[in-house]
């Protein structure tokens, strides 16, 4: 962590190895950084969640065969106006994973509200009889839970996905 | 019924005497695929309740953290015990936000059928 310019000003830049023991490991290192510079609890947990949830996807979706594994990154960024945007970049597996990635975003953000997604998305998978089919539940939950606005590119074989919290208004 | 242990996560249950099977989930929910071991356990809970003709408490106020794919095992809970009309009830903490807001969602789940309820300690 390194300051900025200003008071609550914090920077997190760091490769991740692919282990999926890592994601608890940063997600609980994350909170307890953020608990040592925000009052506010609740919005370190859903920091947390949110760097969780990213890191999961990660692992998950990423191409962890051919893929550059140097190339798996978190970052973290902050400010005084406790915009906090968290970010993780993986090596991308396909045109498939891509494609269906930004569709999951674009109908996230499609929605007036990220609670209205979310309920969507929970009513599909009650509805749905693929047990082994991916829930795919993190993303709208970031944006739901961790009030975040969601957004992702894709640059030299690499995807990464950047989610938006602001703490200034509750969910 | 024995209680679950896996990775970080424990479910301990507790048979009351009026049938009502107490689960009280300690720790972390954190596994790549959470349903390859909750959803057999939660299986042989309700095989347990069913022949007691029993009701389920999920208690969650202890739980640190879950990750998505949890909630996603959760969801499908729900629907087996309406399936199998089998009462369930989930508790946690309103205190914390992030439970208010994940267990708060599942109330789209919430029908007039007596069979899933919410409610928070």
């Amino acid at each position: 962590m390194s300051d900025a310019n200003d008071d609550f000003g914090f920077s997190i830049d760091m490769t991740v190895r692919n282990e999926w023991r890592n994601v608890d490991l940063l997600r609980t290192s994350v909170q307890n950084c953020f608990t040592a510079v925000f009052a506010d609890v609740d919005g370190c947990h859903a920091i947390a969640m949110v760097t969780g949830e990213l890191l999961e996807n990660a692992l998950k979706y990423g191409d962890w065969v051919s893929g550059d594994r140097a190339m798996f990154r978190l970052r973290v960024n902050g400010s005084a106006n406790h915009i906090v945007e968290v970010s993780v970049q993986n090596p991308l597996k396909d045109r498939d994973n891509a494609s269906n990635l930004m569709k999951a975003i674009d109908e996230i953000n499609s929605y007036p509200k990220p609670e209205q997604a979310y309920r969507a998305r929970m009513l599909q998978i009650a509805q749905s009889e693929e047990e082994a089919a991916p829930s795919r539940l993190g993303l709208v939950r970031i944006a739901f839970e961790g009030n975040c606005r969601l957004a992702a590119t894709i640059e030299n074989g690499t995807v990464t996905v950047t989610a938006a919290l602001d703490l200034t208004q509750s969910a | 019924m024995d209680n679950l242990q896996s990775g970080d996560l424990t479910i301990e249950v507790a048979d009351a005497p009026d049938a009502v099977f107490r689960c009280t989930w300690k720790g972390k929910s954190n596994e790549r695929n959470p349903s390859e071991t909750l959803k057999p356990w939660f299986e042989a809970l309700l095989a347990a309740v069913a022949a007691k003709q029993g009701t389920v408490e999920m208690h969650f106020e202890k739980i640190e953290h879950f990750n998505s794919s949890t909630i996603t095992a959760l969801i499908r809970l729900i629907q087996i015990c309406r399936k199998s009309n089998i009462k369930l009830v989930m508790i946690y903490d309103q205190t914390l936000k992030w439970q208010r807001l994940s267990f708060d969602a599942l109330r789209v789940f919430e029908k007039n059928d007596d069979l899933f309820h919410l409610r928070f300690a």
